[in-house]
């Protein structure tokens, strides 16, 4: 541990997250208020941000706690906010091959939108996969302890920040970050479109059940553009 | 059920399954080809899902009677024209944080 600790690609990994780690600190210290708001003792709301450790998931599962949702629903709506990993997963795996077993698994587990984004970056400045490996571990332990840290402080100090500064919607503006860098394909936006508009027009479905259906209905929509605009552009 | 189970349940199943998302490619599938219709599905999960994570949090204020805010409708347009051309998530949040806050603040003026 002393070892990787003090190698120069780990700590490049950490201080490369730091700028991303602080656009997330907001987003954390609303997850932990959340969970607080939700009725979870410190060591439910740790459990969820240290093993979870996806903001969508834990946003979605303090909401649909407080509402009293079914704990199969509660299930479903974060494995289907989650899905996009498997992307991620998919995209991370011929970068991660070279590497020990051990290793994968690992990375696996720290695999975020955040650290995704630099992984792939660092990635594909070429080199040896094992010093890109090691900055991967850095990025992720990084966002995955500043993550536990703002969690356990919005648990406590939350409702100490004034409503005015409307820290909420910090939330919003991360997935906003993700999002528009990839609305560059006219099948990608016809996804976001179809999603968005699908997810209003179903606002008044229970419990949220309006994610999965606007979500899904986006991703068939996605696909079908793709295919139409394939047979358009091969004519 | 009483809530604390709940969560732990919540925790340990939701855990996993995400988990199971992460490692799904790197090492569990690893070996296998991923089937066309399925590849060409995946390229539009993210722009999908996370849109519609995100306009519901957009469009209506937060609080138990959902009211349009055009503040944020306008925060977070800026804020998507910020990310798409820089993809920084400290500049896209500055931004939507500080016309957010300029409109507010210029709103509570006007009335």
């Amino acid at each position: 541990m002393r070892r990787i600790a003090t190698d120069s690609d780990f700590r490049a990994g950490f201080v490369d997250m730091l700028p991303a780690a602080l656009a997330l600190a907001p987003f954390g210290l609303v997850c932990g208020v959340g969970a607080e708001a939700a009725g979870a003792s410190l060591a439910g709301a740790i459990g969820l941000s240290a093993i979870v450790f996806s903001g969508a998931a834990q946003i979605l599962a303090v909401q649909l706690l407080a509402a009293g949702a079914p704990l199969a629903v509660i299930v479903l709506t974060c494995f289907v906010a989650g899905l996009r990993f498997v992307i991620y997963s998919a995209a991370m795996a011929p970068y991660l091959r070279p590497l020990p077993a051990r290793w994968q698994k690992s990375l696996a587990f720290l695999l975020t939108d955040q650290a995704f984004a630099a992984a792939v970056r660092r990635f594909d400045t070429g080199g040896d996969s094992h010093a890109a490996g090691r900055h991967f571990l850095g990025s992720g332990f990084a966002l995955w302890a500043f993550w536990q840290v703002m969690n356990v402080l919005g648990y406590f100090a939350g409702n100490l920040i004034p409503a005015g500064w409307s820290l909420d919607f910090a939330v919003p503006l991360c997935f906003i970050a993700l999002v528009a860098p990839h609305l560059r394909t006219s099948p990608t936006i016809v996804a976001a479109l179809v999603a968005g508009s699908g997810v209003l027009a179903l606002a008044a479905l229970p419990m949220k059940l309006s994610l999965i259906v606007a979500g899904i209905a986006g991703i068939v929509a996605g696909t079908i553009a793709d295919f139409a605009q394939e047979r358009w552009t091969s004519r | 059920m009483d809530v604390a189970l709940k969560l732990w349940l919540v925790v340990a199943i939701v855990g996993v399954l995400n988990y199971l998302s992460r490692l799904s490619f790197i090492a569990i599938f690893a070996r296998r080809q991923v089937p066309a219709l399925l590849a060409r599905a995946f390229r539009y999960v993210p722009a999908a899902m996370l849109t519609a994570l995100v306009l519901p949090m957009v469009v209506t204020a937060s609080g138990e009677t959902p009211h349009v805010s055009l503040p944020r409708i306008a925060a977070s347009l800026a804020a998507g024209v910020v990310a798409f051309f820089t993809r920084s998530t400290l500049g896209t949040l500055a931004t939507g944080m500080a016309v957010l806050w300029t409109l507010q603040f210029a709103l509570s003026h006007v009335r």
